[in-house]
């Protein structure tokens, strides 16, 4: 027993400082984003935020006067909640269409899905991007179908694992009670499934506002831009980056992302487990 | 209110051909006596049965005998095979359930999880559009009958099971359906709980205009709320009756067998006829049929003269008796449970084993032990006489 208590205890020292480290750089981004540009480009960097160096919300100010950033923010929302809410509802449905209708093709299906997980995203980038500017996905609007095509495989999984948990009884309860398979579905599944909806919602959502690479490479870059595009716009000629404002552009992006996260963490990792256990 | 008339039901399931389940899981046979044809797994064979208005119909059998699917036919949420079904004399084969007029109460509840005890039993009186004031006052109505009037804004995880049975049995009520069918309502209760609500759906059966349909594995369910029984296995309907017929003349073996708490004991032996009268005998003993029951074996009687039975009797409708008396069966007592006013008595026999219900009262006078020798009689007319190979019973009532 003494034993163990010693080894959890050096456990948790480890872990706290791992926990730091992973910390530490979003920390000097923070500190920064309220710094003068001189001072982040020096050894002054590590320095915390004093009364001499302080540009107050000077670099907060310059971030959202930069050309295109409210557009950015504006479209990076809409292609969130637009391509969230698409992958919610549809993978939703098709999960309880793959557990409750049992046969060859929902076997197939469900396989497919857990298959284009394995299939890692460099390897279509390039045939995915011609085809999109083919097919004109390269719009903020369209390219929600393709994140539903790549969030699907992830959302069917795990929301197929949770209607599995889901007792036929309460569903045909529902039948004789006078539901047809769409009031079934949101009337008494989609309620039940809540916990899951919260977690795989806040997993894409996370992925969508934070990606870089798809709407870098399908996107008509100079009509539209993504906050995480736009940062990079921040580097000006001849390789001179503004350091202070890209700081500010990129807390006021991680924010309303970790305050979200940090609300919902408890359905998350509910909804993980559900899915990984069950599924 | 309504009749409900089964004709010639069957359920076949077919069969899942290996080659075909890309990627599924591999069949595992089920080890059942379920009939299988090249169409697939019999689960209810040839079912007839016409139910009255307002009767309370049990159907009662072990696992897999086809009670439930036969139940789940009524409702609509199995497909029918082959055969008719009519309600209230409307052909219902191809009609959905929400259209049949009939409520389903689950053994695990199935309540919604999301709603409230009110809205749980409003639900399906929303979807008909009822007006909001005949709903509220539905709802209130039932709820006063099953006594959860209090609990109408719990949600159902903060409710017992016996709370949650009796929203469930609400949810019912409220629709006034034709028909209700009840799975196994009462089988995830506690002993002590499944009798109360036991005597409340007697209570509630009297009060609610409706047929009834329950489906249990517990022949005391069975026998204590059934206007008729239909005791099923394997598919197959072994016998239709009233609770006193299936218990009095179980129609046999197995009905026999599966009826009556502790089960009837059961032996082999000859069975001889001489004219009008008929000996029953053992290598170690042997009895006289009494004179009734002699006539309606000779009615009914086809076999040669002497045929092999298996004897069933009820251990309440056997008795202790002085030692060597005539037609007294010897054995061994090896357990003696104490039920509190009667005693089960174990014996061992040469014929068998034998369970006697014997009153507590006599055996204390008795002062019997483990391993004490026992005499024991039969009562008139006490006894079943079951053909050997079709254990069918002799006697055709």
């Amino acid at each position: 027993m003494k034993r163990d208590k010693v080894i959890n205890k050096i456990l948790a020292v480890f872990f706290t400082i791992l926990s730091l480290a992973w910390i530490y750089p979003m920390v000097m981004i923070l500190m920064n984003s309220f710094k003068e540009e001189t001072t982040i480009t020096t050894s002054t960097a590590f320095d915390f935020v004093t009364s001499e160096n302080s540009a107050g919300f000077a670099n907060y100010i310059a971030a959202l006067e930069k050309q295109g950033f409210l557009a950015a923010f504006g479209y990076s929302l809409v292609i969130t909640i637009t391509s969230v809410a698409l992958i919610l509802v549809c993978c939703s449905m098709c999960a309880w269409f793959i557990v409750r209708v049992k046969n060859r093709i929902s076997n197939i299906l469900y396989y497919l899905f857990v298959f284009s997980m394995v299939v890692p995203f460099q390897m279509l980038m390039f045939t995915l991007s011609n085809m999109a500017n083919t097919l004109g996905f390269n719009t903020p609007f369209n390219i929600c179908f393709i994140y539903l095509g790549f969030g699907a495989g992830l959302a069917v999984f795990m929301f197929a694992g949770f209607v599995k948990t889901i007792p036929l009884e309460i569903e045909e309860a529902a039948t004789i009670d006078g539901c047809n398979p769409l009031q079934t579905f949101f009337h008494v599944v989609l309620p039940i499934m809540k916990p899951t909806y919260i977690s795989v919602g806040i997993l894409e959502t996370m992925w969508v506002w934070n990606d870089y690479l798809l709407p870098y490479l399908v996107l008509d870059r100079t009509k539209y831009q993504t906050i995480p595009i736009l940062i990079q716009y921040f580097r000006g000629g001849y390789g001179r980056v503004e350091m202070g404002p890209m700081f500010a552009c990129i807390m006021m992006v991680i924010v309303p992302i970790v305050i979200m996260y940090l609300l919902c963490q408890r359905y998350i990792i509910n909804g993980v487990i559900s899915g990984a256990v069950k599924g | 209110m309504a009749e409900i008339v089964l004709k010639n039901i069957k359920k076949i399931y077919p069969n899942e051909k290996k080659s075909k389940s890309l990627f599924g899981k591999k069949t595992e046979q089920k080890k059942s006596n379920l009939e299988v044809t090249e169409e697939g797994v019999v689960a209810v064979q040839d079912f007839n049965l016409t139910i009255k208005e307002h009767e309370f119909v049990v159907l009662v059998g072990p696992s897999g005998c086809g009670k439930s699917t036969t139940l789940r036919m009524i409702a609509g949420l199995e497909d029918i095979s082959a055969g008719e079904l009519y309600i209230d004399g409307k052909l219902v084969n191809d009609v959905a359930p929400k259209d049949r007029d009939i409520a389903m109460v689950f053994q695990s509840y199935a309540l919604y999880p999301n709603m409230t005890v009110y809205d749980n039993m409003a639900f399906t009186l929303k979807l008909k559009k009822v007006d909001p004031q005949v709903i509220d006052q539905k709802v209130r109505a039932a709820a006063e009958t099953l006594g959860i009037t209090a609990y109408l804004d719990r949600k159902p995880k903060a409710l017992s099971g016996g709370q949650r049975q009796r929203v469930a049995i609400g949810r019912a009520i409220v629709r006034d359906p034709k028909v209700f069918l009840m799975d196994e309502p009462l089988s995830n209760l506690d002993a002590k709980l499944r009798n109360q609500m036991r005597t409340e759906i007697i209570k509630l059966r009297q009060k609610v205009d409706g047929t009834f349909v329950y489906v249990t594995h517990d022949q005391t369910e069975a026998m204590t709320l059934g206007d008729r029984i239909v005791i099923m296995k394997d598919g197959f309907v072994q016998q239709i009756g009233t609770p006193q017929e299936v218990f009095n003349r179980p129609a046999n073996l197995f009905v026999a067998g599966f009826i009556g708490m502790p089960q009837m004991n059961f032996f082999n032996a000859h069975l001889i006829r001489v004219d009008n009268e008929f000996h029953v005998e053992t290598e170690n003993m042997s009895f006289e049929i009494s004179p009734e029951m002699a006539n309606l074996l000779a009615q009914s009687w086809v076999a040669a003269p002497a045929t092999d039975v298996i004897v069933g009797i009820r251990p309440e409708q056997i008795y202790l008796t002085e030692p060597n008396g005539i037609g007294a069966f010897k054995g061994n007592l090896e357990v003696s449970e104490l039920m509190g006013s009667t005693v089960h008595l174990h014996v061992h026999t040469e014929d068998g084993n034998f369970v006697l219900i014997v009153p507590a009262t006599e055996l204390a006078k008795r002062d019997l032990k483990i391993g004490d020798e026992v005499w024991f009689k039969f009562e008139d007319n006490a006894v079943h006489l079951f053909d050997k190979n079709t254990q069918d019973n002799l006697v055709k009532y």
